[in-house]
């Protein structure tokens, strides 16, 4: 029977190491070990083994088949990665054929950077509030501190909808809205469409504003510098360079303009900033007075200051856009672009 | 404003640069427009002295002139002009020169005559606009002078912009004072001390106010033998550098005096005025009157005018008339300098639709001081210039005059306001550099007098303002505040708004961002409901097109997808999220919703190397409109539409419980074409607001299976009429508890499954939490499925 054993080992090996395919390693399998293998037929035999001889025996056939066991696998995982190798390569694809991109939508540019600025004043505490488009002339000017003989009214160029109700022709408003409805502290920043009678290269009948609005017992001038500065560091980097200057808007006292250091030249003058090496950014002050006393606020125990900010003009700084009516052309070759 | 700098120096003394000076009024609220260097295109022009005139031997219109600009022998210049004699000073040419416009002089020949240089007329040289030959300078000019220095034209004009509420800073004096302050200097106002004589005003003229509040203050005087000529040269340059034309001595005094105080003046024709006498009083509805800018204009009974006995010769505080203007003849005139109620004058002005320099000035509010020293003030120059004599005494109708304002400010309101403490004595001394005058001050506070001119100041946080100016905004320190806590959210779906925002962004559409206006007609093309065709009207659009405020954004979106197909962009994927306006009855306002749009057109899927493009069809749009409604939550069941802006048969209105949340469809073809497109366009429009209302809770858990899924197909025919939404519905309903999903695969119709037969192949997953599924499980509620549609369709097994 050893005989045997070891004359069918040295036979399967033989056979294992000529099989050319995975079929033929498989289909060995099956002839040596296989329950009706060629192992199992030997072994059939080994009652007629004495006892003595028995227990070596059934240890040669456990080495036998062990050998056969490990010829079978080590031949099924060379021809295997013969196989795979040919099926790649037989797949190799040709890398620089265009990809299937998915479809790719874009957030307008106005609401790009209403969120980015919103987002820089969130981190500050200020929270979104919204008010409607189409305004009674109260919250859109008598109660900013312009009534309607002011001179100040002749610079918004209103479209009516009827006596006393008007497009809204800022976002402050919404300051006043708000202040109704709470006491102080408050702290808001409202974004939305408003209205004008203007339409040329520079200007569009309607655009987009954010207003904010900070009041609380101890808001100072300073609070207003610091605030507005931060959000400019932010927006367009700590290069930029600030400047506050007097100015007069009628819902604030002291009122100032911001100006940012020209984004095209650095501040050394261009043709965008007129040479003056800075661009209007926007328009800020320490809420008026009356404001206030329309609102009900006691103005001996709180103080607050607010801006107001044209998105569009942001927006076409950062993106270098030559007309405000590009952003409302509507055009995908425009929008896709940014 | 322009600002001559020479002419500024006049008031105060500047002894900074030009960039230094124009930063400082900037930081004072006095915004700089542009900085103008005079005269910087005019080079090599001098002062050159006509000393001989000769013809041309060779041409008629052309004189040979030698011209002496102080070199060593005088210059031949062929000149063309006829108004020159010898002796005559005129600006001259030389060659190498450059003139306005970048035209250079050189060395020529004019019909064999050598000419080496050029005389110019005033236009020439960058000043008037019509003039008739060359600029005869006057006698005592200096020959070989720069024509620049002469004519003052090396002078830098800085042009300001003059904010609403500074009315005092629409003059020379009053940016002076600004300065002066500033730099802690000395601000000169002229003195004026006047010669009267002849008889006494009253005595040959009176005035008559009917109308005191809207003329609080009215004023004249009265000039006599008045010489109406040319104004001599300075007065010439100054106004020219304040971008004003020359005139005549009296009208050019009239407008140097308001230019230098602010204080708008007219000067009459006493001649003219009949009765020779003036009354104040409001326009009959309809009168005429003949304005100095050459209209003839109606006034209306709310108008102040300044009459005579008979007609009006002067809008109030706007225009003088035509009839009474100052010319060649005019020998005496009745000069006036008044107040006018602001709100009166913006209103005239308005409704003339006529601005002029003064109308700009009262409706600003002028200073009733100013009044009295600006009479005196022109009628001193007058006198001088146009050799007038000047009648005793003066006109003024003040019956009320305005008593100054008093205003307290407590030193610590300015640390509270500004976040810096700045001294009291500081404090004060800003305050009183500006005019105002101390009445009192303690540890605590200062109480002072606003001038008459400062119409802005009335409370302390003017004072404020005002110190907070000259300290220098630059110089108030920078601190950021704490966060504060706000007891109410304001807007809570802020956010929400946001992410669908950006999840409509991430399917792959752009978003569109439309002007709010709409028109009849444009709703009208789009075939809108009826409920859509009443809207918000403007009472003043900026155009046809813009005369309503939309009521739908569908109309846009229509427009903007078939611009962007007409353009060539093959795939057309958009939304907008914005608001939409409707009348509203008993209301204030109109009422405001908001709105989601989407629009697809053009290619879904571009054309790739491995597969072909496949174009938008009705599925898209209604994927997507399901997309939309399971990022809020709800399920929707479509019903057939009866919008006429889509097409038959490819139009669904979504509904969800009780409420219609929207509508989709294909653009019908008709009014595809009323917006210029051809092509196939899906839009829809779905209500923001309500979808905003549903909540969608946290999503709970469900057990991830550990068994795996077992697939089935089902082919079944059924009448073509039969929707296979239907049959997707009954196969869910009897599938048992094991399925977990069905989904058709493919319809199929044609002569293979009969005539008016379709086939609808579903794909049946089941599976159980407990085990693997058998062949027999599965088949048994495959069978359960097709027992319910033979019943329900008399569906056949395919």
């Amino acid at each position: 029977m050893k005989e045997q054993l070891e004359a069918l080992q040295a036979e399967a090996l033989d056979t294992i190491a000529a099989a050319a395919d995975l079929d033929t390693v498989e289909a060995a399998r099956v002839k040596y070990l296989g329950r009706k293998g060629a192992v199992t037929e030997i072994l059939r035999g080994l009652g007629k083994v004495s006892a003595e001889e028995r227990p070596a025996m059934g240890q040669l056939s456990n080495v036998v088949k062990a050998a056969i066991g490990e010829a079978l696998d080590s031949r099924k995982t060379a021809l295997s990665s013969v196989a795979d190798a040919a099926r790649e390569a037989s797949e190799a694809v040709d890398l620089s054929l265009p990809g299937r991109r998915p479809s790719q939508g874009h957030l307008h540019m106005v609401n790009q950077v209403t969120e980015e600025i919103i987002d820089i004043f969130a981190g500050l505490g200020f929270q979104v509030a919204v008010g409607p488009d189409i305004e009674t002339e109260y919250y859109n000017f008598d109660s900013l501190n312009t009534p309607a003989d002011h001179p100040a009214r002749d610079s918004h160029d209103t479209f009516f909808v009827k006596p006393g109700v008007v497009l809204r022709t800022h976002t402050s408003p919404v300051q006043m809205r708000v202040m109704e409805q709470v006491k102080p502290p408050v702290a808001v920043l409202a974004p939305g469409r408003v209205y004008r009678v203007d339409y040329d290269a520079s200007h569009s009948p309607m655009f987009n504003q954010i207003e904010g609005l900070l009041v609380d017992e101890d808001v100072t001038f300073a609070d207003l510098k610091g605030t507005l500065m931060h959000f400019v560091h932010q927006l367009f980097g700590k290069e930029t360079k600030v400047r506050f200057r007097p100015h007069f808007f009628p819902f604030t006292e002291p009122s100032a303009e911001m100006d940012i250091s020209c984004t095209v030249c650095g501040g050394n003058g261009c043709r965008l900033c007129k040479n003056s090496g800075w661009l209007e950014a926007l328009g800020c002050g320490m809420v008026h007075p009356e404001v206030f006393r329309h609102a009900g606020y006691d103005y001996e125990k709180y103080s607050g200051f607010a801006f107001g900010l044209g998105i569009d003009r942001i927006a076409m700084l950062r993106h270098a856009v030559p007309s405000i009516n590009h952003l409302y052309d509507n055009d995908l070759r425009f929008l896709e672009q940014f | 404003m322009r600002i001559s700098l020479s002419w500024l120096q006049e008031y105060v003394d500047i002894d900074v640069t030009v960039e230094e000076l124009a930063h400082q009024m900037t930081m004072l609220g006095l915004e700089i427009e542009s900085i103008e260097q005079l005269g910087e295109d005019v080079q090599e022009v001098y002062v050159g002295q006509i000393v001989a005139i000769e013809p041309h031997p060779d041409a008629d219109k052309i004189v040979v002139c030698q011209t002496d600009v102080g070199g060593d022998a005088p210059l031949q210049i062929c000149c063309g002009a006829k108004n020159m004699k010898v002796g005559d000073k005129v600006p001259t040419a030389v060659v190498g020169a450059t003139l306005p416009g970048g035209f250079a002089i050189a060395r020529r020949k004019m019909r064999g005559v050598e000419s080496q240089g050029m005389m110019c007329a005033a236009q020439e040289i960058g000043l008037a606009d019509e003039t008739d030959g060359l600029l005869i300078l006057e006698e005592d000019a200096t020959v070989g002078e720069d024509i620049r220095v002469h004519l003052g034209l090396d002078d830098v004009v800085l042009e300001i912009e003059v904010t609403p509420n500074r009315a005092d800073w629409a003059s020379m004096i009053g940016v002076a004072r600004e300065l002066a302050a500033c730099y802690g200097k000395e601000l000169r106002i002229p003195e004026v001390a006047l010669v009267e004589q002849g008889p006494a005003i009253e005595t040959v003229t009176s005035v008559t106010v009917e109308d005191t509040e809207r003329c609080p203050r009215y004023m004249g005087r009265l000039l006599h033998d008045v010489q109406v000529g040319p104004s001599p040269e300075w007065l010439c340059n100054y106004l020219i550098a304040a971008g004003q034309r020359p005139i005549n001595n009296i009208v050019d005094v009239t407008n140097f005096v308001l230019l230098e105080t602010g204080q708008p003046l007219h000067a009459f024709d006493f001649e003219k005025l009949a009765e020779k006498r003036i009354v104040v009083r409001t326009a009959t509805q309809d009168e005429p009157i003949n304005t100095l800018d050459g209209e003839a204009r109606k006034l209306s009974d709310d108008m102040l005018v300044i009459a005579d006995a008979k007609v009006p010769q002067c809008v109030a505080g706007v225009m003088g008339g035509a009839d009474s203007e100052v010319g060649e003849g005019t020998t005496t005139i009745f000069l006036e300098s008044a107040f006018f109620h602001p709100a009166s004058v913006r209103k005239t002005s308005r409704g003339l639709g006529l601005i002029s320099e003064s109308s700009q000035r009262f409706q600003r509010g002028a200073d009733p001081e100013m009044a009295a020293y600006a009479l005196d003030r022109a009628a001193q120059m007058i006198q001088e210039l146009a050799s007038a004599k000047i009648a005793e005494g003066v006109i003024d109708a003040y019956p009320e005059p305005f008593v100054p304002r008093e205003v307290t400010l407590p030193y610590a309101r300015t640390l509270r306001l500004l976040g810096v403490d700045i001294a009291p004595e500081q404090q004060r001394a800003i305050i009183e550099s500006l005019g105002f005058e101390m009445l009192h001050h303690d540890d605590t506070a200062m109480k002072v007098e606003v001038p008459l001119r400062r119409h802005d100041v009335s409370m302390e946080a003017d004072l404020i303002e005002e110190i907070a100016r000259l300290y220098n905004f630059d110089n108030i320190p920078v601190s950021l505040p704490r966060a504060r806590k706000c007891e109410k959210v304001f807007a809570p779906n802020e956010q929400r708004i946001r992410a669908f925002r950006h999840y409509l962004v991430s399917l792959g559409l752009t978003e569109l961002y439309n002007w709010s206006f709409s028109n009849d007609d444009e709703v009208q093309r789009a075939a809108l409901p009826a409920s859509y065709r009443t809207m918000v009207v403007l009472e003043n659009p900026l155009s046809e097109k813009q005369a309503t405020m939309r009521s739908s954004i569908i109309p846009a979106l229509i427009g903007n997808g078939a611009r962007n197909l007409n353009y060539g962009v093959t795939s057309v994927r958009g939304f907008e999220l914005g608001p939409v306006f409707a009348p509203s009855d008993g209301d204030e306002l109109p009422t405001q919703g908001n709105r989601v749009a989407l629009v697809l057109a053009g290619e879904m899927e571009g054309a790739h190397w491995s597969r072909s493009a496949r174009a938008v069809d009705f599925y898209d749009m209604k994927g997507l409109v399901e997309s939309v409604l399971e990022h809020f939550g709800v399920v929707g069941k479509l019903e057939e539409s009866d919008w006429e802006t889509f097409q038959g048969g490819q139009r669904a209105a979504v509904r969800v419980g009780k409420h219609v949340v929207g509508t989709f469809g294909r653009v019908a073809s008709a009014v595809a074409r009323a917006f210029e497109c051809d092509r196939p366009l899906y839009v829809a429009e779905l209500d923001l607001d309500w979808l905003l209302t549903k909540r969608p809770g946290a999503t709970q858990f469900q057990t991830v299976p550990t068994f795996p899924p077992s697939a089935r197909d089902l082919a079944v025919v059924v009448d073509s009429v039969v929707p296979a939404g239907e049959l997707l519905e009954k196969a869910a309903q009897s599938g048992g508890k094991l399925l977990r999903s069905v989904d058709i695969f493919d319809i199929f119709e044609g002569e293979q499954v009969g005539v008016g037969k379709k086939s609808v192949a579903l794909n049946l997953v089941f599976q159980s939490d407990e085990r693997t599924l058998t062949d027999k499980d599965t088949q048994k509620a495959v069978d359960k499925v097709l027992k319910r549609l033979k019943h329900e369709y008399k569906a056949e097994l395919r």
